[in-house]
């Protein structure tokens, strides 16, 4: 198989494994709506039969669904916003952007392991990138770092400009720096010119996004 | 006689909605938010019936299946879920879930399997009665 396919079934692994994240979320903000509107339906039927209405009950259920319907629309919103990532092949990118949808869409991932995963104090940038790869790199390297690191550990990362490109931190706070083993994105981030610099004095990794024709 | 429900779920809204729905429906509803408060449950209550979300972060399903089978083989065990696959519906059966069911999830089927686990549970109860009485009659001699 040539290396074209390769990667093209690589990104479609990647696009598959976030889909099937996204619709397992919907899929229980779903459920919780059901039993949610299914209990004002049981205090009503109730109420129905002569039982006195608990106006907070019926406000607690309809606080929930108002409550689920917003957590669906923001788990919606980053799933369009990652589908329409594979419009263009290259265009501009707001990293702060980019990060906190690649962030919001790993969250799911970080939770089944106990890790808690946030976005810190970062510096405007944009480049040139194609978005989708661009995703698929920032979801690799937390789902890397997450390898290295234990339940109820934070893995903050931020995105400054640097040398004309952008370099992401990820670090690990109380911890050693994550990222010592960047293999599951090395020949990804060597497509898009990136490359992983770790500074165990700080405890941070960092993720270098080199600008457009610079060497990595 | 009311059934006693125990419902494991990361998702805490689900959990106190389903559970008061359960309620609502004359059960006896223990609730667990993780593996660790679900092995807790599982030792210190007598269920008719654990309904287990087949991801949670702290152990999976599957696993949590595992460890009830190991320690309650007779428990009967209805996996819901938000990602019902084949694949991992035919594990859960294989490894002696009762039932297998997909969220967001039907209050009265899930009722009418819950009690069909409690009618189960009888049965079993019953029959391991039985023969404890039987092995003592024999062995005694009266």
């Amino acid at each position: 198989m040539s290396r074209t396919q390769c990667e093209t079934r690589e990104g479609l692994r990647f696009f598959g494994r976030i889909s099937a994240s996204v619709s397992h979320e919907i899929k229980n903000v779903f459920a919780v709506i059901n039993e949610a509107a299914g209990l004002i339906e049981d205090l009503t039927l109730m109420a129905g039969r002569g039982m006195p209405l608990q106006p907070e009950r019926l406000k607690s259920a309809a606080n929930s669904i108002q409550g689920q319907v917003k957590r669906g629309d923001a788990i919606v919103r980053n799933m369009n916003a990652f589908a329409h990532s594979t419009d263009e092949d290259v265009r501009e990118v707001n990293l702060i952007e980019a990060l906190k949808l690649a962030v919001d869409l790993t969250s799911r991932f970080a939770d089944m392991r106990r890790i808690k995963l946030t976005v810190g104090e970062s510096e405007s940038v944009s480049m040139a990138a194609c978005p989708f790869d661009l995703t698929r790199l920032l979801h690799s390297s937390m789902a890397a770092a997450f390898d290295s690191m234990q339940p109820g550990d934070t893995l903050v990362i931020t995105v400054s400009p640097a040398d004309g490109g952008a370099s992401f931190s990820l670090s690990v706070p109380g911890k050693d720096a994550p990222l010592k083993n960047d293999e599951p994105f090395a020949d990804l981030a060597r497509a898009m010119g990136a490359r992983v610099e770790t500074d165990e004095k700080t405890g941070i990794s960092r993720l270098l996004l080199a600008a457009e024709g610079a060497p990595a | 006689m009311a059934e006693k429900v125990l419902l494991i779920d990361d998702e805490v809204e689900f959990l106190e909605a389903l559970s008061e729905r359960m309620e609502i429906r004359g059960m006896d509803v223990t609730t667990a938010e993780n593996a660790a408060a679900a092995v807790s449950a599982i030792n210190s209550g007598d269920f008719d019936a654990i309904v287990l979300d087949l991801q949670m972060p702290d152990m999976n399903g599957i696993d949590m299946l595992k460890v009830i089978r190991k320690t309650n083989p007779d428990m009967q065990v209805i996996l819901l879920t938000g990602q019902a696959t084949l694949e991992a519906g035919i594990q859960a059966m294989k490894l002696g879930a009762m039932d297998f069911m997909e969220k967001p999830a039907d209050i009265d089927a899930l009722t009418d399997k819950i009690k069909k686990a409690q009618a189960k549970k009888m049965v079993i109860v019953e029959k391991k009665t039985e023969k404890k009485v039987n092995d003592i009659l024999k062995s005694k001699g009266w």
